[in-house]
């Protein structure tokens, strides 16, 4: 016996890491349309990015509204390694963003969500609300002009909650006004409270994701042949082997296990790799090309600065630009009763069907709810860079 | 006389109830000073605090005309923060506005073409008394709390309506 199997043998008597590994990566997943889901590995990668160059920025940064700016403006100014550091942590949440959307609305499209998996699709809405927050919160935290203004008009959107809006604007702000206070705090929300409650989350998600096996598109399963005319629906699960975690006898028989599987490792790590590595030397690129801007320092008593909102507040800011006054609360009605239909969704959508176009009730909706984004994004864009 | 049934705990549902006691009391501990802790700048008053703009006399007639006044931040640092005066002059009428916008808080400016105050973020537009008559701005703009001796203004660091 080699020595290196043996130190796998010693560590296994103690550690159990054998039955570890193989669960980790021997899992079927579904064979067809996978580099779909490489967006959610995707989304994981850029999290863990995000994580990393978060610690080491902690290295430099001062919560404070007289040091912060200037910290970030030594880093520019004295230090390319670490301006490539904080480059990365921006870039690679913008596009974090981006990918976790696409997850999404890729699983809203698939059906993913349905029996048994709703509980996938809870953690993962409560995921992408974090990953929000932490890009608002995030965005305070240089404190230049952007950021600052940035602060000011996120923190005043809560006072306009009927009854208690100004409490937790001030609750916020640590007072009436964004000050030392609003900054200690939102930096506690974005380097502790909010991981701390992320990164658990994020071991929920994936332990049900293997509890159930990932789902993958309906192309995969005996219900996408069966209103096909001229095609036979494949045989059904009982006379042919299925592999774990996929129920050995299905609740619902056309859509419990797919027709074909192949090993996670290394087939759709391959595919998870790829796609991955590709975003990380984008991320790394613009990085260093363009970097992370730090404006002029806060300066409340501007008249000539015009702030612009982070490119994900678009559609929000769109919204309070076109919402007429007297229904300015519109604007936290809209995004709470959006988040409520999305935790819903699971609970609402109940048949077993998963073809999208099988599915109109469902998926008229959901593209007309992008749509609104989309078209209040591009409103927003195009009034703000005269495009 | 019926026989008694001795209402004592189990040692299971007393060992249960025990360790929910456990529990409570570690909540209460911690959580009482933490809850406080997250709500205490919301009763730290502010104190109130007046500051020269400097003389006004020069202001000339219907020009909102632009004064910058430093004031202390209101917490542990040493720094200031400087905060935008329009001193707006109409005949002999003196009034002070802050650059608050009572929408979003966005830095409003004085356009002198539009003959208005302008709000950047959304369009937001008030008249040169301050009244708000365009966009969605819910209130007028806001005019801090001040008194002339002479000819020189003096602010305190409130608004005369909170926003």
């Amino acid at each position: 016996m080699g020595r290196i199997a043996a130190v796998y043998d010693w560590l296994d008597e103690r550690a159990a890491i054998r039955s570890l590994v193989r669960k980790g990566l021997y899992e079927a997943v579904p064979v067809r349309g996978a580099w779909f889901y490489t967006l959610g590995s995707a989304t994981l990668v850029l999290i863990l990015l995000q994580l990393v160059t978060g610690i080491f920025l902690t290295l430099v940064y001062v919560p404070s509204v007289t040091e912060g700016w200037a910290s970030l403006n030594y880093l520019k100014q004295h230090d390319a390694f670490g301006s490539i550091v904080r480059g990365i942590h921006l870039w690679s949440a913008y596009i974090l963003l981006f990918v976790i959307g696409l997850h999404m609305v890729r699983t809203f499209f698939s059906g993913s969500y349905k029996r048994p998996r709703e509980l996938n699709w809870v953690t993962g809405v409560g995921l992408f609300i974090l990953v929000l927050v932490m890009a608002i919160t995030g965005a305070f935290l240089p404190w230049d002009q952007a950021a600052y203004w940035t602060a000011v008009v996120v923190t005043n959107v809560p006072s306009y909650t009927p009854f208690i809006g100004s409490f937790i604007r001030a609750l916020w702000r640590g007072g009436d006004f964004v000050g030392p206070i609003t900054l200690t705090r939102t930096f506690g929300i974005h380097v502790w409270l909010v991981p701390a409650i992320l990164f658990p989350l994020i071991l929920a998600h994936l332990a049900l994701l293997r509890k159930h096996g990932e789902f993958g598109s309906y192309i995969n399963y005996r219900g996408a042949y069966r209103r096909r005319e001229g095609v036979d629906v494949p045989p059904a699960p009982a006379q042919r082997p299925i592999e774990p975690p996929y129920p050995a006898v299905p609740t619902d028989e056309l859509w419990a296990a797919p027709l074909e599987t192949e090993d996670f490792f290394p087939f759709q790590t391959f595919k998870d790799g790829l796609v991955s590595v590709v975003l990380v030397i984008v991320v790394f690129l613009l990085a260093v090309a363009i970097g992370a801007p730090l404006e002029p320092i806060a300066d409340p008593s501007t008249t000539s600065y015009t702030p612009v909102p982070e490119w994900f507040f678009l559609p929000l800011d769109e919204l309070l630009l076109l919402v007429p006054q007297q229904l300015i609360p519109l604007v936290l009605v809209l995004p709470a009763g959006g988040v409520l239909l999305l935790l819903a969704l699971p609970f609402i959508d109940r048949g077993p069907e998963r073809n999208p176009f099988e599915r109109p009730a469902v998926m008229v909706p959901g593209a007309f709810a992008v749509l609104f984004v989309v078209i209040l994004t591009l409103l927003g864009s195009g009034r703000l860079f005269n495009l | 006389m019926a026989h008694r049934e001795p209402r004592r705990l189990s040692r299971r549902q007393f060992a249960f109830l025990g360790t929910q006691a456990v529990g409570a009391v570690v909540t209460l501990l911690l959580g009482i000073p933490i809850v406080g802790f997250i709500l205490s700048p919301l009763f730290h008053r502010q104190q109130a605090v007046w500051r020269q703009v400097g003389d006004i006399s020069g202001v000339p007639d219907r020009q909102p005309t632009k004064f910058e006044v430093s004031f202390p931040l209101d917490e542990w640092t040493n720094a200031n923060v400087n905060l935008a005066v329009y001193v707006v002059k109409i005949n002999s009428n003196y009034l002070v506005f802050s650059n608050v916008c009572t929408h979003m808080q966005c830095p409003v400016r004085w356009q002198s073409d539009l003959g208005q105050f302008l709000c950047p973020c959304h369009g937001g537009l008030y008249d040169i008394t301050g009244t708000n008559i365009g966009g969605p701005p819910p209130k007028p703009l806001p005019q801090y709390v001040h008194r002339i001796d002479g000819t020189t203004l003096f602010i305190q660091n409130s608004f005369t309506e909170s926003i």
